[in-house]
């Protein structure tokens, strides 16, 4: 039972981040970041969020490499993921892990409250 | 127990060369020539003694006859032996025996031409035959020295009888007693058939060797040419490669133009979005109206700017690596999804006719699903009262999707340039890139299918009626 949900956002684009962090802070929730992918596993592990927004296509370690390492860790492996693509990203690469959902960006910020809100519900029911 | 044990070495049969073909061929059919010899010689004895009574002694002949058989018999075996292929070296062995069979015919003629008479014996130019044989078999010194042999041979006997060392033979009845110490006549048979021998050698050698020459040459052309071509193919299999290389490299680029033009893009919209969901704070109507053209324009520039990109990725190939097998009504299924909404909010039926066994082909799933997002997309679009109907129709061949419309329908003309890239219906809003229906015809091509629209519809005589069909077997795509 926690008060304010954490939610992770992994994404390069710093603009992007800053963008989803307003909106989601609006809503109350804490919001933890991450601009590549390594980093990304570093924080999940370290703040084991609630909630896992994760950009597929991002230099370093890019979604899909993190989404390998994120299953194999069983402390973070069970934590809801929310991937965001592109307008074009060849989706045909079947993903590691089965992903929550496909979000295509760009998210209007209404939009991205009320998934996250849907999955965060969806999350705790499972848990 | 090893496999040595199972085929011994000696029984190893294979293949022979052309060179080896040739000269065991001739070895079979000297072989086979002797037996005719050994008849004909039989036979000339008989006709010579019985018919024309000429007087000489038989038994001497039939018994070297009798030796020619002999030896021939074990000549046989051997050539039957190297025909077979068994053993190795067959060149040397071939050549070995050919030389013993020369010499040994040579002195079993020189045996029969003393017995028969010696220089008196017309026969004495048989020589000749073995000259011949010896200039086709060997290597030209050889047939020299053979030719030299055999007259050797030859001149020595015919000496012996002429300084008495050794009894002549007379063919009593055909010729004097006398002939063979008459000296012109010894000297002058003797001179004519060293010419005709070292003649003989000269010519068959000759044309022989030409012969060898010449299939070397031929063969040698024929390695000339098979290096070039499998220089030609290393080339061009080098060149396939190169250029599959060129395409991945380019396919590579475009998404990282996809993805530089875009993020800017999505960005800037999204710093809209935020403004105009009024998470910086209350803005004026006026604000709000130009934020909302500007979120607009984005998502044009950004449809437009991932269509550009699909066009060389489905020029380059790039479809046939996302296909596999699929089910159709799934991907109709899929495709609709979001399109519901937009149909009821323009309150027009949308309605779905599948097939009960979804039919399976082997396709681009998601490529799939926008064409058919494309097709009803645009049939909603164009559509303000009425039905818009997606049907999909299983063949044999092939299967297909019709997806028609009550719509505002295309006019004649424009139905031929439909879809060209960038085309705009004459009649309709300028809604839209012009790329949807270009974009699709590659698609749905690149599965081999095709795609074509008629307006009005057949059936309902109103709107226009989209279809594409794809054929069941896909073996070539690949």
């Amino acid at each position: 039972m926690k008060q304010k949900p954490k939610i992770l956002v992994v994404d390069d684009d710093v603009d992007l981040v800053a963008v989803m962090k307003g909106t989601l802070e609006s809503k109350a929730y804490e919001v933890i970041t991450a601009y590549n992918g390594k980093d990304g596993l570093d924080k999940a592990k370290k703040e084991k969020p609630d909630l896992i927004l994760l950009d597929i296509m991002m230099p370093v370690m890019d979604g899909f490499n993190f989404a390998e390492q994120f299953v194999k860790d069983p402390s973070i492996a069970k934590i809801p993921v929310l991937a965001l693509t592109s307008f074009s990203d060849s989706l045909g690469q079947p993903f590691p892990f089965q992903v929550s959902e496909y979000l295509r960006k760009p998210l209007k910020p209404k939009e991205l409250i009320a998934k996250v809100e849907e999955h965060l519900k969806r999350g705790g029911s499972q848990t | 127990m090893k496999i040595d044990n199972v085929i011994p070495k000696e029984q190893a049969v294979r293949d022979h060369t052309p060179e080896e073909r040739a000269l065991v061929l001739r070895l079979g059919v000297y072989v086979n020539m002797r037996w005719l010899i050994v008849l004909m010689i039989v036979f000339a004895t008989l006709i010579s003694s019985r018919v024309f009574h000429i007087g000489f002694s038989t038994l001497p002949v039939y018994i070297i006859c009798a030796i020619i058989a002999s030896y021939n018999l074990i000549f046989v075996r051997q050539a039957r032996s190297l025909e077979a292929g068994k053993g190795g070296q067959v060149i040397e062995r071939a050549q070995l025996s050919g030389n013993i069979q020369i010499v040994l015919d040579l002195l079993m003629l020189t045996a029969l031409i003393h017995f028969t008479g010696g220089i008196e014996n017309p026969f004495i130019f048989f020589y000749l035959a073995h000259t011949i044989a010896a200039s086709i078999l060997l290597p030209q010194r050889r047939a020299y020295a053979l030719a030299t042999l055999a007259l050797l041979a030859i001149t020595l006997l015919v000496l012996l009888e002429y300084y008495g060392v050794i009894p002549h033979v007379n063919l009593v009845g055909f010729v004097l007693d006398t002939r063979y110490k008459d000296t012109s006549r010894v000297v002058g048979v003797l001179v004519a058939l060293a010419t005709l021998v070292y003649g003989c050698t000269y010519v068959i050698t000759a044309v022989s060797g030409e012969l060898r020459r010449r299939q070397k040459e031929m063969v040698k052309l024929k390695d000339q040419v098979l290096e070039k071509r499998t220089m030609e193919l290393e080339q061009a299999s080098s060149e396939v490669a190169k250029l599959e290389q060129e395409r991945r490299s380019f396919v590579r680029f475009l998404g990282v133009v996809a993805h530089d033009l875009q993020s800017p893009l999505v960005a800037t919209q999204s710093f809209l979005s935020y403004i105009l969901d009024g998470f910086t704070g209350q803005i004026t109507d006026g604000q709000k109206d130009l934020l909302e053209r500007g979120v607009r324009r984005i998502d044009g520039l950004l449809t437009l700017i991932t269509d550009l990109l699909d066009i060389p990725r489905i020029e380059t190939g790039q479809i046939a690596r996302e296909m596999r097998e699929i089910s159709l009504n799934e991907v109709v299924k899929r495709s609709l999804e979001g399109l519901d909404n937009v149909a009821k909010q323009k309150e027009l039926t949308l309605k779905v006719e599948l097939p009960e066994s979804s039919p399976k082909i082997i396709g681009a799933s998601r490529r799939l699903q926008q064409v058919v997002t494309n097709l009803v997309g645009n049939a909603i679009n164009y559509t303000n009262e009425g039905m818009v109907l997606v049907r999909v129709y299983d063949n044999e061949n092939e299967v297909g999707v019709w997806v028609t419309d009550t719509g505002i329908g295309i006019l004649p003309e424009d139905l031929p340039r439909l879809f060209n890239d960038f085309f705009r219906g004459s009649n309709a809003g300028a809604k839209g890139t012009g790329l949807g229906l270009s974009i699709s015809k590659r698609i749905v091509e690149a599965h081999g299918g095709k795609i074509w629209a008629e307006s009005p519809d057949p059936e309902t005589k109103k709107g226009s009626r989209f279809t594409f069909t794809i054929p069941k077997k896909q073996t070539a795509a690949r």
